[in-house]
């Protein structure tokens, strides 16, 4: 199973694969450093599920789960994101996210997005 | 004294002030039932006596300001500055108060509980993912010129100072401010061991 993991933060990319390496051991990770990447990855490997942040430069994660979900409407999209507004959330979920999970991410949170959210 | 942040030392603190402003905005979007735009934080190492022209380069020098400063301390010790312009702060105490023309000291007091919760819920959510406490100090808050936010004898005790700086930004409220943490030599040590910490937990 692909899983793209999108954050300009390193740390912030690592403490996610962290929590997958414990939960789903087996998947292969993609990494992307804001958006634009985040979409062209996207495009090339189809990955199963995609772990987006939200503000980035270049393309930030509201215009990247956009252009996702115009390019695969079935898209499984997890946002993690500091922002932590119901606003950010709301506006998250209407664009097509499964989920949206406050930063930083736990092994608890992973359980319950593979057994909840994503359908995989 | 090592006072040099490699880059994964930077990235993480940049990652750790992003979780803290967002439990700070999300605070703020509350108290304003209002949503804020977050911004991509700022971390420059410079020399003290820099920071009044780094801060100066960052906002509008015809402008009056409230700046407020909070000192706290701890095994990460320093300053959390808010500096928020006179128009922006008019729009604070309209939007809190719900009247035309909010007097100075409703905007004083607008201003107050904005930095209150700003500051602390920064410096909280910031010791909290450093696994470490602070304890804070009664905030300042002056209304001031652009060119006397910083003065001089506030910072010759410290050879470098690293700044962390964001934006508050509710743009439909067209309340916008800037952000500062200030901590200096010591401290910046400190900071650098508690980060390598929480590297070492997350990177095992």
């Amino acid at each position: 199973m692909k899983i793209l993991v999108v954050d300009d933060s390193k740390i912030g990319r690592m403490s996610i694969i962290k929590s997958l390496e414990v939960v789903k051991p087996d998947v292969e990770v993609f990494q992307a450093v804001n958006g634009l990447e985040a979409v062209e990855i996207f495009k090339k490997e189809r990955p199963s599920a995609v772990f987006l942040d939200l503000t980035m430069p270049v393309m930030d994660g509201y215009e990247a789960l956009k252009q996702i979900m115009e390019v695969d409407k079935n898209a499984q999209v997890i946002v993690v994101s500091a922002d932590i507004q119901s606003e950010a959330k709301l506006r998250v979920l209407a664009s097509g996210a499964k989920n949206m999970y406050p930063k930083p991410i736990n092994d608890e949170n992973m359980v319950q997005i593979f057994k909840q959210d994503l359908s995989l | 004294m090592n006072l040099e942040f490699n880059e994964d030392q930077i990235d993480t603190l940049r990652e750790f002030i992003n979780i803290s402003m967002g439990a700070a905005t999300a605070s703020l979007a509350n108290l304003l039932d209002a949503f804020g735009t977050m911004h991509i934080p700022k971390i420059e190492i410079c020399n003290s006596n820099e920071l009044a022209q780094k801060i100066k380069s960052t906002i509008d020098l015809k402008s009056m300001y409230y700046a407020t400063k909070q000192l706290f301390t701890g095994k990460f010790g320093g300053e959390c500055m808010f500096i928020i312009s006179e128009d922006s702060a008019k729009n604070l105490g309209r939007h809190l108060y719900n009247v035309t023309i909010p007097s100075r000291d409703d905007i004083n007091d607008a201003v107050i509980e904005l930095t209150n919760i700003l500051t602390s819920t920064i410096v909280s959510r910031l010791t909290q993912e450093l696994n470490t406490q602070v304890q804070f100090f009664v905030p300042s808050s002056q209304f001031i010129d652009a060119n006397s936010i910083v003065h001089c004898e506030d910072v010759s005790d410290y050879s470098k100072i690293i700044i962390i700086s964001t934006i508050l930004d509710f743009k439909d409220q067209k309340i916008n401010g800037n952000v500062y943490i200030l901590t200096k030599d010591e401290a910046i040590e400190s900071l650098r061991v508690l980060i390598d910490k929480r590297i070492e937990e997350i990177y095992g």
